[in-house]
């Protein structure tokens, strides 16, 4: 579903993701750790055709990034780190406004826009401009945005930064629903929440893959009780060395 | 297709917007009232319907390029735009995403501006019609003006430059003055400016006077084509500048 060799990203001199070599399988949720400017972000702007790499390849649904970004474009979506929401117009105008840049029908977005209010529970504010909603609500919106146009592949950036316990909880139930049908690429910096959801995990550090498996393998691996101590053991070894 | 939902929703954020119909639409209606209802005591050539109404109207258009470029520059500061980058939207979708929203906003201008030029005496005329119609190539030159500004602009840069660009389009195309009393120098600077050709070639047409006409449109139309080949230009540019 997604394979990248020896993918790197250069801003002048600065490395920001150096030989990324990488596999996810479909319907897998993929999580990558890191800090922050670790180079998560920097990758699925790659990913998503947003960036180009300075070298190395990558290639979703067998489709180069940099090539055939216009047949991959249409089969992913992306909820960007910070929320993406048009803010004069209302829950529903959003969610019809992006299934029609994606080129769905009529029919379809109907049907696509009560499916999302219902699952993101966005019917009682539907009618509501997005700016008046809560933080939480416009996360909400961000991704039933991105869920929307039905994506083969979805990237969630930090998808629950600022929101409270409770809505983060709601959010991981429907993230844990997607993982049935689509392909998953999390960045978080919540290791519970990566612990919580993921299939497999990688943790970056100053653009570098340090570590991918599942949770049970990178514990075995640094011989850690928690993801937690695993994280920093991994970030600590960099540091030392 | 894709680029029309776009456009519809640049259409609503700009409709939705307060200040859109305050400055574009309810000061331009009330500087027209205001001006009409001085030209009954102060017999100022300029003041007249006939000559005020096309100055406001164009005075008018110039707010759609500040509100344009805004929305581009707010759009450009949030992930917004990011999101809009990763989706199947090519560049001209996005030019035409943003410039078709200007068309209907500066139609309702003229229209709310020409209905209150009746009120205040302009006789229903095809002439009228032919004003109407010859607004399109500056309604056009602000549409474009729009974009290029709020391709390279952020919101500070556009608060300010749209604020000198609407002075200097009102002051510098002689929206409600005689362009004669700024001397010699400054009427120069007018001419090879857009904004006094475009009021100029309005008024002419309302007051029935063939006074060079074309020539004015043909300076307007060349500004918009200008402005087109710009806009494109500098949005490609962004667009390949956020994929490197």
């Amino acid at each position: 579903m997604i394979e990248t060799k020896h993918l790197t990203k250069k801003f002048g001199d600065f490395v920001a993701v150096e030989d990324v070599n990488l596999s996810i399988a479909q319907g897998e949720l993929f999580s990558l750790l890191g800090l922050n400017g670790a180079g998560k972000t920097t990758t699925i702007k790659m990913l998503s055709c947003l960036i180009r790499p300075t070298s190395g390849d990558a290639f979703i649904l067998r489709k180069n990034i940099i090539t055939d970004s216009q047949y991959i474009k249409p089969k992913l979506n992306v909820s960007p780190q910070e929320t993406a929401v048009a803010p004069n117009l209302n829950v529903q105008e959003n969610l019809e406004m992006i299934a029609g840049i994606y080129g769905m029908s009529k029919n379809d977005i109907h049907r696509k826009v009560e499916e999302m209010v219902t699952v993101f529970n966005l019917t009682d504010v539907r009618k509501k401009k997005a700016k008046l909603l809560s933080g939480g609500m416009q996360r909400r919106l961000s991704i039933a945005m991105a869920l929307i146009t039905e994506p083969e592949i979805l990237f969630l950036d930090e998808p629950t930064l600022g929101l409270d316990v409770i809505a983060r909880r709601e959010l991981w139930v429907i993230i844990r629903k997607l993982k049935e049908k689509t392909t998953i690429i999390l960045t978080t910096h919540y290791l519970e929440e990566a612990e919580a959801l993921s299939d497999r995990v990688a943790i970056i550090q100053n653009g570098v893959i340090k570590a991918t498996g599942t949770v049970d393998e990178l514990l075995n691996q640094t011989g850690s009780k928690t993801l937690e101590d695993a994280f920093i053991l991994l970030n600590q070894k960099e540091i030392i060395e | 297709m894709r680029s029309l939902y776009f456009a519809k929703r640049n259409l609503k954020e700009i409709l939705r917007d307060p200040l859109s119909l305050l400055l574009g639409i309810i000061l331009p209606v009330l500087i027209i009232f205001l001006f009409s209802a001085l030209s009954k005591n102060a017999p100022i050539e300029i003041f007249k319907p006939v000559n005020i109404v096309p100055g406001i109207t164009i005075f008018g258009f110039t707010f759609t390029t500040m509100f344009l470029g805004l929305l581009i520059a707010k759009d450009k500061s949030t992930s917004f735009l990011t999101r809009l980058f990763i989706s199947p939207l090519k560049p001209k979708d996005f030019i035409v995403g943003y410039f078709i929203p200007l068309l209907p906003f500066s139609f309702i201008i003229g229209i709310c501006c020409v209905a209150v030029g009746i009120i205040v005496g302009i006789p229903i005329s095809f002439a009228l019609l032919l004003t109407f119609i010859s607004f399109i190539p500056f309604i056009l030159f602000s549409a474009f003006t729009g974009v290029f500004l709020g391709t390279i602009c952020n919101e500070t840069q556009i608060m300010a430059l749209g604020n000198i660009y609407i002075i200097a389009g009102s002051f510098l195309g002689g929206a409600w003055m005689d362009l004669n009393i700024l001397g010699r120098n400054l009427k120069s600077i007018t001419e090879i400016l857009p904004f006094s050709h475009a009021i100029e070639a309005s008024r002419n047409i309302l007051a029935g006077r063939p006074d060079n006409i074309g020539i004015h449109l043909l300076i307007v139309s060349l500004y918009a084509i200008v402005f087109l080949f710009l806009s494109v230009y500098f949005f490609n540019r962004k667009m390949k500048s956020d994929n490197k």
